[in-house]
């Protein structure tokens, strides 16, 4: 049997070769690190850079951007329109809490209604709530149809039957149904890229009031502390109505 | 350059934008943002419906997981390690057919599509026939 034998005759000079072309682990693994550093700092950059040319859009809406002058224009109102004192509250139809407000809210437009205007606007905790984004929008679609508080009471009075299925908005296809709205122009305007930009300056607004829950509360511009229960709330709006008249 | 370098070339740069769009979608699902959608107008209908998560975790994080494993492959590959992660190409298979599901998804059921889904989708499937070339049908061609 012939002696293996190296090409070159010399084995400690391959082993030497072979040791310096095998390749370094530490080349890849920086690069991959590298890799993953940079996407994920472009991502993070792209995610900061969008938020923040929705913000300064909101922010051009009113430059004072003081809390008050914000919250006191825009949004679904309820009560007397021209009331001095105006109670602004951030909801998310899929908020247990808020729609547990909603009926704090019905009593205090029953008793105050003549002094107070309501004001509601949308803010869907969407990472929580799956489904409050396209029940902001089947709201605000209602009401481009002039039914956004029918569509509002609805949605809070049956949050259970569409809080967690995968295709909510064929349920609040057939809310739109009951409520005898043209369910073409609905589902144009649910889907449509005007009714999410709303929802968005909502959000936004509410962020500039520093809304950390929901529901959250601004009565004349100030932040409304929370209440116990319902005697207590209504003696805060009480309060607040007192003051501004 | 020979054309296995070409195609992990091909597969880094694929599994990079992969990466980036898989993250942006991740960061957006953890705020309660919206999200510009340029063409196709359905991003928050995609997005935010269940088929999007995975219990309380958005799906574009395996998606990250995913394109991390074919780059970090073909990154290796590229420093001489051939076929580093024997599983990449499983792994493309895999993401090939949950490519497929999701497409069915936002077609016949959210009857909407999103950017961002849709370029996943897009490089998914790249990074398959990639891999496939690597692997198999390209196979004696390349190693010579």
């Amino acid at each position: 049997m012939p002696k293996k034998t190296s090409p070159t005759g010399n084995r400690s000079k391959d082993r030497k070769r072979l040791k310096k072309q095998s390749p370094s682990i530490l080349t890849p693994v920086l690069l991959i690190i590298f890799f993953v550093v940079a996407a994920v700092g472009v991502a993070l950059y792209l995610k900061l850079s969008s938020t923040e040319g929705v913000r300064n859009q909101t922010s051009s809406i009113n430059n004072s951007s003081t809390i008050a002058s914000v919250l006191s224009t825009n949004g679904w109102t309820k009560g007397n329109g021209a009331a001095k004192a105006v109670l602004v509250e951030f909801g998310d139809f899929q908020c247990g809490a808020c729609a547990a407000a909603r009926l704090r809210i019905s009593k205090i437009i029953e008793q105050y209604g003549s002094q107070l205007k309501v004001v509601f606007k949308q803010y869907p905790m969407q990472r929580i709530h799956r489904n409050a984004m396209i029940a902001a929008q089947a709201a605000e679609a209602a009401g481009q149809q002039f039914k956004f508080w029918e569509m509002h009471d609805l949605l809070f009075e049956r949050q259970n039957r569409w809080a967690q299925v995968p295709d909510a908005h064929t349920i609040f296809l057939k809310y739109a149904s009951e409520l005898g709205l043209d369910l073409a122009r609905f589902k144009r305007d649910m889907w449509d890229s005007k009714t999410k930009e709303k929802i968005y300056r909502d959000v936004m607004e509410g962020q500039i009031a520093q809304v950390q829950s929901v529901p959250a509360f601004f009565l004349n511009g100030k932040p409304l502390r929370n209440a116990r229960d319902d005697a207590e709330f209504e003696n805060l709006i009480l309060e607040g109505i007192q003051s501004i008249q | 350059m020979n054309k296995e370098t070409t195609i992990h070339w091909l597969l880094v740069v694929a599994s990079f934008i992969g990466m980036i769009d898989s993250a942006y979608i991740g960061f957006i699902s953890l705020t309660d943002t919206l999200i510009p959608c340029g063409l196709t107008l359905g991003c928050d209908k995609v997005l935010s419906s269940p088929y999007s998560h995975l219990g309380n975790v958005s799906i574009s994080w395996i998606g990250l997981l995913f394109y991390l494993l074919v780059a970090s492959n073909s990154i290796f590959g590229l420093s001489g390690f051939r076929q580093a992660f024997k599983i990449t190409l499983a792994a493309s298979t895999l993401a090939f057919l949950i490519t497929l599901y999701l497409l069915y998804i936002q077609i016949f059921i959210l009857k909407a599509f999103c950017d961002y889904c849709l370029l996943s989708a897009f490089l998914v499937i790249l990074i398959l026939g990639l891999q496939l070339k690597l692997n198999f049908w390209g196979k004696t061609e390349l190693s010579i």
